[in-house]
C-alpha cells in the first residue's frame, strides 16, 4: 500500500512575539503545525537557542565554558563572548546576585549590571531576576526602565507579582514579559488571562510553563507543554497561543548528575559531558513537545541543539 | 442660589480670561515663533493633544489651539456642554501654564513641582494601574487649621493614597514641616487652581501610555479614567466658581469632588459630596470613589501563621476558656447596609479577659458586621465557616466548632504577651477584609461577653440559622439560573471537571454551590466558573447542552457529555479526592456506597481504595462514581436510575451521618419510613448473598425496581 501523506496543518496558530531590535531581532512562535513537523507545513519560526550566563561569571571549571569565555572579565566582555558562541540567537542574563537569600545586591547595582550587558550586545536580551517574588517585583520594573528601547524579555512574572512587572515591562517601558507558572495548563492559562486583563496583548508575551530536567519528573513538564500546544492549535484557545520558552540551563546544571565531581563518582565519567548530555536531551525533548525557545549554558549544548534544529526544520 | 451650571460657566470664563491675558503677554514678550514645550515629555501639551490632537510646538500653535479651546466653552444648559466646558477649562489652564514654561524650563524654581515628567508618569502609573497605590487625591484650598491639613495629608499617606496639593494647603503643610516630594507620595503641584493642568496632563498621559488610548478619542479617555484611575478631589471651603469649573472636568473624568463648602453647592451622588466635617473627608472620599485598601498585616501581639493552626491549648495553660458547650456562645457574620458600618471599628461589649479569673469558663459572642456591593446574605455562612482558620492561626489561641457551638481558649502565654479580646476582633477584621476583598467593603466587629447579651443574641442567631437552613433546603437545581464548575483538582487530574449544583456539591465535599459562587466572585478567573444551563436536553436525568459544552472545553476535549443525575450513562468523573464512592451491586441491582474513612471490605468484594482505583483520574466509568457525603440524601442522587432507593449498603458510620436527611428524602420520594434501617452495613454483612436476604427481610424497595442493565 502506498504511503499517503495527510499533512496536519491547523487553522489556528501560535502568536508571534518579537524580541530585540534591528537586524538581530528574533521572532518566536507563529507555527501552525506540530513542533518540528516541517513535513506537514512550513515551520514559520524555528525554535530559538539562547545562551545564559550569570552575574557571578561563567563556571570556568568546565573546560568548554572556560574556552568560550577566555580573556573576558567584565560583564560587557562576557556578554560579547556569549553572543559570539556559534548557534546563539539570544543572550540570557541572570541576576543571581540579587537574590535576597544570597548576596542580596541592591536594585541599583543589579540594574547597572543589566545595562552593561545590554549595551555590549546586539542580540536580543532575556533577563532572569532573583527568583524571589518580592525582590523581582521591585527589581524587574527597574530593569525594564533601564532597558528602554532594547525590547528585552523579562522572565519570572508569577501570579503573585505579575501586575507590577508586566505593566512596567510592557506598558510603561516597551519590553516583553514571560509569565511563569507551575506545570499546570490551567495556571498557565489563568496567568495569561490576567495579563490580558491588564491590557497586555499576546504579542508582548512569552510563557514559561515551569521547567525541570530529564529524569526529574520531566514527563510531567512535557505533557503540560503538549497539552498547552494542543489546546492552542486544535481548540483555538487564544489564551494559550503564546510562544513557550524553556529555561533549561539552571535546571540541567544544578542536579546531582551534573554537580558531582569526577573524584566523588569516578564511574560516571566527565562532569562536563554529563552536564551537556542532560542539557541537550532536556532541550531536545522540550522542543519536540513544542517549546519555541530554549536557554542553555554550555557552548557545546548550544552547538548541538542549534544544529539539530537547522537540520530538521 | 446660583445654579451649578452657571457657576461652571462663570468659572470657565474666568479661566479663559486669565489664559487670554497670559497668552497675549507672552506673545508680546517672546514673539509668536518662540517655542513652547513642557520639559521631559513626548506628549507636547498633553491636554491639548488629548482633546484636540494638537501637537503644539510654538506660541503661534498655542494661539491657534486656544481659539479651538474656546469652541468647547459652550454655555448650554445640558450636562454634555457642562462637561465639555470643564475640559475646556483644563485646556485654558494648560495655556496659562504653557506660557510660564515658554519663558523658563523651571518657572517655579523648585518651590512647586509644576509639570510632571513622562518618567514620573511611568513611575507612578505602574502602581496606580496595578492598584499598589489605591488611588490619588487632589487637595485644593485652605484647611480650617494647619494641623488639620497635616492630619488629612498624613491620613492619605498612611493609606497609600498619592497626594497632589494645590493652593494654600501647601503653605499650611510647610508651616508644620511636612516632608513633601515625589518619593514620599505628596507633591506640592502649585499655588493656584490652574496648575491643575499638570495633574490632568499626568492623567491623560497615563491613559495614552498604559491604556493605549489614542489622542482625540474623548470617550476612550473618559472610560479609561473612570475605570482605571481612582482619583478624587478634596476642595476646602471656600470653593470658587473657578474651582467649580475645574470640578466639572474632574467629574466628567469620573473623579468625585468632596467639599465642606455648602454655599451654592449642589450635591450630586457619587460626584459632588458635601461633607461638613473635614475630619471625615478620607472615609467619605474613599467610599465615593470605591477605593478599597489592602490589609497586609494582622495587628496582634502574638505570631500569626498557619503553623499554629493545629495548636492545642491545654487546660492548665489556659488563661480563659470560652466554652460554647456550657455557656451561650456564637460567631456570626452579619450583612448590613454600608452606612451602618464604621470600617475597622472593634467594640468589646462586656468584661475583657483580665476581668475574669484565671482558667474561668465563660461564654463569648463574635459578631462581624460586613457590607459590600457584591456581598450577599448567602455568603454569610461561607465566610463564617472560615472563622475557625482565621482565629486558630494565632499563636496560643485555640478555636473549635462553629455557629453557636464554639470553644475558644486563650493561653496564659498569649495573655501575658498582651492578647486581649480586641485582638480577636483585629484578626477577624483583617482576614475578612483581605480574603474577601472582592465582596466586603467595610467590616466592624463586636465582641460580647455578658451572659444576658449572649442569651439574647443566641436566640436571634438561631432564627438566622433556621432561615439559612430553610434557604439551603429550598435551593434546588431547578431554582437557580446557573451552575458552577470546579477545576481545582486539574493540577493532578487534568481531565476532571466537577459540575457543582445546589443539590450536588463537589465530590470532595468541600465545595458547595454557594462556595463555588463565592469563589467565582472572589476570583473570576479562578477555579470556579459559571456554567449556564439554558439549553435543556433532559432535565430529569440531568443533561444540558451548555453543561456538556463547558465540560468539553474545561476538560480540554477529554469529556464530551455528562449526565448529572446518573451513574450508568456518562456519569460525572472523579479526580481522586472524593468523600464517597458508589458502585453497582449486581445481585440486588442496587448500589453500595463507601466512604473514605471505611477501611473494610464491601459486598462488592472491594475496599474503598480498590474502588477508588477504578473511579478516579477524570475518566467516566459507568457503574462507579465519586461523590460527596451530602449528595447521598439528595433527591438528585441517581435520579436517572430511580434515586436513593437504589442504595443497598453503606458503612454504619456513614449511615448514621446521613440518616436524618436520607430518611426524610425517602419518605418524600417513596413514602417509606426509616428507610436507612433497610440498608445493609458491615455489622450486618459484607457478603452479597447475605445482604440479599437482609434486603428481602426488610422489604427494600430496590427489589421491585427495574434491572440496572
Amino acid at each position: 500500500m502506498p504511503f499517503k501523506h495527510n499533512p496536519q496543518v491547523f487553522s489556528s496558530s501560535i502568536g508571534e512575539t518579537v524580541l530585540g531590535t534591528g537586524e538581530k531581532a528574533l521572532t518566536l512562535g507563529g507555527e501552525n503545525v506540530w513542533s518540528l513537523y516541517s513535513f506537514d507545513g512550513a515551520v514559520k519560526n524555528p525554535p530559538a537557542v539562547g545562551i545564559e550566563f550569570s552575574d557571578q561569571g561563567p563556571d570556568r571549571s568546565l573546560p568548554g565554558v572556560a574556552a568560550a569565555y577566555e580573556g573576558a572579565e567584565t560583564l560587557a566582555e562576557l556578554a560579547k563572548k556569549a553572543e559570539q558562541v556559534p548557534g546563539v540567537q539570544f543572550v540570557a542574563f541572570r541576576l543571581a546576585g540579587s537574590d535576597p537569600n544570597g548576596d542580596n545586591e541592591s536594585v541599583a547595582d543589579s540594574v547597572a549590571k543589566v545595562k552593561e550587558v545590554a549595551d555590549a550586545i546586539s542580540l536580543p536580551l532575556v533577563v532572569t531576576g532573583s527568583n524571589n517574588i518580592d525582590k523581582d517585583a521591585e527589581l524587574l520594573p527597574k530593569v525594564a526602565e533601564a532597558l528602554q528601547g532594547k525590547n528585552a524579555l523579562l522572565l519570572n512574572a508569577k501570579e503573585e507579582n505579575y501586575k507590577g512587572i508586566a505593566v512596567a515591562a510592557v506598558t510603561a517601558y516597551g519590553q516583553k514579559v514571560s509569565g511563569e507558572s507551575a506545570v499546570d495548563i490551567n495556571l498557565a492559562k489563568q496567568l495569561n488571562v490576567l495579563f490580558s486583563q491588564l491590557g497586555i496583548k499576546n504579542e508582548n508575551l512569552v510563557e514559561n510553563l515551569g521547567q525541570g530536567v530529564v529524569g526529574y519528573g520531566f514527563e510531567y513538564i512535557i505533557s503540560t507543554v503538549e497539552r498547552v500546544k494542543l489546546a492552542a492549535l486544535t481548540q483555538n484557545d487564544a489564551a494559550l497561543q503564546i510562544p513557550v520558552i524553556s529555561p533549561i540551563s539552571t535546571e540541567a546544571w544544578t542536579v546531582k548528575e551534573s554537580l558531582a565531581t569526577e573524584e566523588e563518582i569516578p564511574e560516571w565519567g566527565s562532569r562536563e559531558e554529563r552536564g551537556i548530555g542532560l542539557e541537550v536531551s532536556t532541550a531536545v525533548a522540550s522542543i519536540a513537545a513544542g517549546s519555541n525557545a530554549v536557554i542553555l549554558m554550555h557552548p557545546a549544548s548550544v552547538a548541538t541543539v542549534s544544529k539539530l534544529i537547522a537540520e530538521l526544520v | 442660589m446660583k445654579k451649578l451650571f452657571d457657576r461652571v460657566f462663570d468659572g470657565a470664563d474666568e479661566m479663559f480670561a486669565l489664559a487670554q491675558k497670559a497668552l497675549d503677554e507672552t506673545i508680546a514678550e517672546l514673539g509668536e515663533n518662540a517655542p513652547v514645550s513642557m520639559p521631559n515629555t513626548a506628549y507636547h501639551l498633553a491636554n491639548h493633544l488629548t482633546y484636540f490632537k494638537r501637537q503644539i510646538m510654538s506660541l503661534k500653535d498655542l494661539r491657534a489651539a486656544f481659539e479651538e479651546d474656546k469652541t468647547w466653552n459652550i454655555h448650554e444648559p445640558d450636562l454634555g456642554s457642562v462637561f465639555k466646558t470643564g475640559y475646556a477649562t483644563f485646556a485654558a489652564a494648560e495655556v496659562i501654564e504653557a506660557c510660564k514654561y515658554a519663558k523658563s524650563d523651571d518657572p517655579y524654581n523648585g518651590e512647586y513641582h509644576g509639570h510632571l515628567s513622562d518618567a514620573e508618569v511611568r513611575e507612578l502609573g505602574v502602581p496606580l494601574v496595578t492598584n499598589d497605590i489605591p488611588g490619588f487625591v487632589v487637595i485644593h484650598g485652605k484647611a480650617p487649621t494647619d494641623e488639620e491639613a497635616l492630619e488629612l495629608i498624613k491620613g492619605y499617606q498612611a493609606r497609600g493614597i498619592f497626594v497632589f496639593l494645590l493652593g494654600e494647603v501647601i503653605a499650611q503643610a510647610r508651616r508644620l514641616n511636612m516632608n513633601m516630594g515625589f518619593p514620599v507620595r505628596v507633591v506640592a503641584v502649585g499655588p493656584d487652581v490652574w496648575q491643575v493642568a499638570h495633574i490632568i496632563s499626568f492623567v491623560n498621559r497615563a491613559a495614552m501610555i498604559f491604556g493605549a488610548v489614542q489622542p482625540g478619542e474623548r470617550w476612550d479617555f473618559d472610560d479609561y479614567t473612570f475605570w482605571r484611575i481612582h482619583a478624587f478631589v478634596n476642595a476646602f471651603d471656600p470653593v470658587s466658581d473657578l474651582v467649580v469649573s475645574c470640578g466639572a472636568g474632574a467629574i466628567a473624568m469620573g473623579f468625585p469632588v468632596i467639599t465642606d463648602d455648602p454655599k451654592d453647592m449642589w450635591p450630586v451622588p457619587k460626584s459632588i459630596i458635601i461633607q461638613p466635617d473635614t475630619k471625615d473627608f478620607i472615609e467619605t472620599s474613599l467610599e465615593a470613589r470605591d477605593i478599597k485598601l489592602k490589609i497586609t498585616k494582622v495587628d496582634i501581639p502574638v505570631s500569626y501563621s498557619s503553623a499554629f493552626e493545629g495548636e492545642i491549648v491545654r487546660r492548665d495553660a489556659t488563661r480563659i476558656d470560652f466554652d460554647g458547650s456550657r455557656f451561650d456562645s456564637l460567631e456570626w457574620v452579619r450583612m448590613r447596609e454600608i452606612h451602618e458600618i464604621e470600617d475597622h471599628a472593634i467594640e468589646i461589649i462586656g468584661p475583657d479577659v483580665e476581668d475574669f479569673e484565671e482558667g474561668e469558663r465563660v461564654g463569648l459572642g463574635i459578631v462581624a458586621e460586613v457590607a459590600g456591593k457584591n456581598m450577599l446574605t448567602d455568603f454569610e455562612p461561607v465566610i463564617e465557616r472560615n472563622f475557625h482558620n482565621f482565629i486558630n492561626c494565632a499563636e496560643g489561641i485555640m478555636h473549635t466548632g462553629q455557629r453557636d457551638l464554639i470553644r475558644i481558649r486563650i493561653s496564659k502565654d498569649a495573655f501575658n504577651a498582651g492578647f486581649r479580646l480586641r485582638h480577636i476582633g483585629e484578626i477577624v477584621y483583617a482576614k475578612i477584609k483581605s480574603e474577601y476583598e472582592a465582596l466586603i467593603d467595610k467590616c466592624q466587629v463586636k465582641i460580647y461577653t455578658k451572659s444576658e447579651d449572649l442569651k439574647e443574641l443566641r436566640t436571634e442567631i438561631n432564627k438566622v440559622f433556621d432561615t439559612r437552613d430553610a434557604r439551603l433546603a429550598s435551593m434546588t437545581d431547578e431554582t437557580v439560573d446557573v451552575f458552577y464548575n470546579c477545576i481545582l483538582c486539574q493540577s493532578f487530574s487534568p481531565a476532571h471537571v466537577c459540575i457543582v449544583t445546589p443539590e450536588r456539591l463537589g465530590l470532595c465535599g468541600a465545595v458547595s454551590w454557594l462556595d463555588a459562587k463565592a469563589m467565582n466572585q472572589l476570583d473570576p478567573n479562578g477555579a470556579c466558573q459559571v456554567v449556564t444551563k439554558e439549553r435543556v436536553v433532559d432535565e430529569h436525568v440531568g443533561i444540558w447542552e451548555d453543561v456538556n459544552e463547558n465540560v468539553a472545553a474545561q476538560s480540554h476535549g477529554n469529556l464530551q457529555q455528562v449526565t448529572l443525575y446518573s451513574i450508568m450513562v456518562d456519569p460525572m468523573t472523579s479526580c481522586g479526592c472524593f468523600e464517597c464512592i458508589c458502585g453497582i451491586e449486581t445481585y440486588s441491582n442496587g448500589v453500595v456506597i463507601v466512604n473514605r474513612e471505611h477501611t473494610g471490605i464491601t459486598p462488592l468484594g472491594m475496599s474503598f481504595s480498590e474502588m477508588a482505583s477504578m473511579t478516579g483520574g477524570g475518566v467516566q466509568t459507568p457503574g462507579f462514581m465519586g461523590h460527596g457525603k451530602h449528595f447521598i440524601a439528595s433527591k438528585k442522587f441517581m435520579r436517572a436510575e430511580g434515586g436513593p432507593a437504589r442504595i443497598v449498603w453503606m458503612p454504619k458510620a456513614l449511615k448514621e451521618l446521613v440518616a436524618p436527611k436520607l430518611n426524610a428524602t425517602a419518605k418524600e420520594l417513596y413514602g417509606i419510613d426509616n428507610y436507612v434501617d433497610m440498608i445493609g452495613d458491615e455489622t450486618i454483612t459484607d457478603d452479597p448473598e447475605v445482604l440479599m436476604n437482609h434486603l428481602s427481610e426488610k422489604g427494600h424497595p430496590v427489589l421491585s425496581m427495574e434491572p440496572l442493565f
